[in-house]
């Protein structure tokens, strides 16, 4: 009876941990002056929000931020959940969203945000190639964050070798940067280009020449003669060896650190995985991306990647996080300096990108003013609708891609198909 | 020399085979005592950046609290579902009632409904009960699993019925008898029952991260998820997480290693 008794008060106590835990634990954010927010990189935009909220201090000495970290993926999952259960009580005040999945969240899902229009930001100081990524309707869905531009760096000693220098590769046209990508490969033998993802370098060049996917309210890829000679230049890449395609995203960070490729073309945020290889210091610069020949319209600059800050519908108190946004992120140049030298973000305020810091110059890329480059092929960034289904027609592309490289298929064929399948994925 | 011809074949395979799974683990060490540079380079020696990187995860990441968070969550998910689960077991086998094997295959049916396609349920339900961000809601809906129940019910049916009898003949209760009788014969089923329990509780993810919403609710899955969160991932940190998430498990499977083969294979000799 004895041993019947203990496991009774055992099980008793085990239920009561699993009860008292859940009675526990209260949102912060129900208290005033508090606010939550979920983010994800320790490194990058969580140390942004912990200076912004020092800022915001000096003006509101009680105000706190709860930052949660959540993986960006995650982020959506638990967005997704809630919008399904129609419970949005568990959702953050305010929360970071990449870029490329805000149009299909807003279109979706729109109950999760809150408009911004109101909160007295002037999003005209924002790039607007960035600003339209979290705007929908002419209506405001979030403050950009970090900057997206595209960058094609380059090993300056391994061009060398080929007898070439930075002004072949800076701001020419991809003729050009064939036949120099040529040399680098007959003479030291080594890929011009490393890239993972499949499709996304040719959404990239695609964006390049502002040449949107999704037209009208229609999807555009059939007849995307753009589009055709993108996919075009990703199979002679792939097929003169210039440039190898890893499926996985820690072996293409290795190529490059190993160096194995003399460049990649990525947004800019892949700064800091080159610069992890400190003994590269030096061999390194910084140039757009290569421009379309004959395309009217055609730039050397594009957009991958990035975030922007948004407000949540069930935000506890509106009125303070438009405040806190508005006075730090939305407009604060000294946070914006701050966070350019302690954690690598480049903005898209463009007030903040005038400052001096942007002109300092960096030694890893041979004393190149790295900073202000980014910000000025940012700024030159054509539009490029993608509709909501950024995701869908990078699948649908890279499928597409992966039949002309591997299968010797017929790119116009594959284009067809492509079209169909994110016709289909979207359902029109 | 047939023999041997085939010897030498068995001991290629095998060896092979050792190697596949143990060099993965190697690798895992070896990493969590380099850089990350020298772990994208490919180093597969052992490092002395250890302590460093022990470092950077200690400041990065609240690892105590993920590490107490997950054996709390985890131990309490094994207790009450072997509790649960082998209560329903040997109910379902012991006793008699015409419904028992509709009502079984109706929980084998639910075995075949994948966790994911039940989240957005459980989740309205669990905020109707005002459970979100709460440990109850961890755990509900994990301790009563078709597969633990079938397990024990399988086991139960090798438990000699002549010591229920002999029990009841001598005046035990119901519950005394699956205390102090059916419990210590089946130790090695629950050994093995633990041991799947514990390491499913241990890895999983998806319904922690869903519904829970503060940092304090960390666990240690989440905490390797979120340093491969950033931009920039530092290999050397995210090994050494890695490495912490898989110790306790490990150690739990090989002290239970007896008891699992033993329970897999039937708990009586």
């Amino acid at each position: 009876m004895k041993r019947i008794l203990t496991l009774a008060l055992v099980v008793l106590m085990a239920i009561t941990t699993v009860f008292a835990n859940g009675a526990k634990e209260t949102p912060a954010a129900e208290k005033t002056n508090t606010l939550t927010v979920w983010a994800w990189d320790p490194n990058f935009n969580i140390p942004a929000l912990l200076e912004a909220e020092k800022i915001y201090q000096q003006k509101n000495p009680d105000f706190k931020l709860n930052i949660v970290e959540n993986p960006s993926k995650d982020i959506e999952v638990k967005f997704v959940t809630a919008d399904q259960a129609g419970d949005y009580s568990t959702l953050p005040d305010i929360f970071l969203m990449q870029d490329n999945s805000y149009q299909k969240f807003i279109a979706n899902y729109p109950g999760i945000f809150t408009t911004l229009d109101g909160s007295g930001i002037n999003f005209s100081d924002f790039a607007a190639g960035k600003l339209a990524m979290s705007t929908a309707g002419g209506k405001h869905y979030g403050v950009p964050f970090d900057n997206g531009a595209v960058i094609m760096p380059i090993r300056t000693d391994i061009i060398a070798q080929a007898g070439l220098t930075v002004d072949d590769f800076n701001g020419v046209t991809w003729s050009t940067f064939f036949e120099n990508a040529t040399k680098v490969k007959k003479v030291t033998g080594i890929d011009m280009l490393t890239t993972s993802g499949g499709s996304e370098i040719v959404l990239m060049i695609l964006q390049s020449a502002g040449a949107s996917p999704y037209v009208n309210g229609k999807v555009n890829i059939e007849n995307n003669k753009v589009l055709e000679e993108a996919i075009g230049i990703y199979a002679r890449l792939i097929k003169e060896g210039l440039m190898t395609d890893y499926t996985d995203w820690d072996q293409y960070i290795a190529s490059f650190n190993t160096g194995k490729a003399a460049g990649l073309i990525q947004g800019n945020w892949i700064i800091s995985s080159i610069t992890a290889a400190a003994d590269q210091s030096g061999k390194w610069a910084v140039v757009p991306l290569p421009k379309l020949d004959g395309v009217a319209g055609a730039t050397n600059y594009s957009n991958s990647g990035g975030a922007s800050w948004a407000v949540s519908s069930s935000c506890r108190n509106k009125e303070l996080a438009f405040d806190f946004l508005k006075t730090t992120l939305g407009s604060n140049t000294d946070l914006y300096d701050t966070l350019l030298v302690n954690n690598g973000v480049i903005t898209t305020y463009m007030p903040a990108a005038k400052s001096a810091r942007y002109q300092d110059n960096v030694e890893f890329f041979g004393g190149q003013k790295v900073y202000s480059d980014i910000v000025s092929y940012a700024n030159g960034v054509p539009e490029c609708d993608f509709g909501s289904y950024y995701n869908d027609i990078r699948s649908a592309l890279t499928d597409a891609i992966t039949n002309v490289v591997q299968k010797g298929a017929d790119i116009k064929a594959e284009m067809k198909k492509a079209q169909e399948a994110v016709e289909f994925a979207i359902g029109g | 020399m047939i023999r041997k011809k085939g010897l030498i074949v068995t001991y290629i395979v095998l060896i092979t085979a050792s190697f596949l799974s143990v060099f993965p683990l190697y690798y895992m060490l070896c990493g969590a005592t380099n850089t990350s540079i020298d772990i994208i380079r490919g180093r597969l020696i052992p490092g002395t950046y250890l302590i460093e990187n022990f470092k950077t995860l200690m400041d990065n990441q609240n690892l105590p609290l993920a590490l107490w968070n997950s054996v709390r969550n985890s131990v309490v998910v094994t207790f009450l579902t072997l509790l649960v689960c082998s209560i329903a077991g040997y109910g379902f086998e012991i006793y008699h009632d015409k419904y028992k094997d509709s009502l079984m295959s109706v929980l084998l049916v639910a075995m075949m409904l994948p966790f994911v396609a039940t989240i957005v349920p459980l989740f309205k339900l669990f905020s109707k009960l005002h459970l979100i961000n709460s440990v109850a809601a961890l755990i509900l809906p994990t301790v009563s699993t078709p597969f633990m129940i079938m397990m024990f019910r399988q086991a139960a049916r090798s438990f000699p019925h002549d010591i229920i009898e002999a029990s009841r003949l001598e005046g035990l209760g119901e519950i005394r008898i699956f205390f102090t009788m059916f419990i210590p014969v089946m130790r090695s089923t629950y050994g093995a029952a633990a041991t799947v329990t514990f390491m499913n509780a241990w890895n999983s993810y998806l319904w922690p991260k869903i519904i829970f919403q503060s940092n304090e609710s960390i666990t240690m899955p989440m905490l390797v998820a979120n340093l491969k969160g950033g931009y920039f991932v530092d290999y050397g940190m995210l090994m050494l997480g890695v490495l912490i998430c898989t110790l306790p498990t490990a150690i739990i499977f090989l002290a239970l290693q007896k008891s699992f083969a033993n329970g897999i294979t039937g708990a009586i000799k």
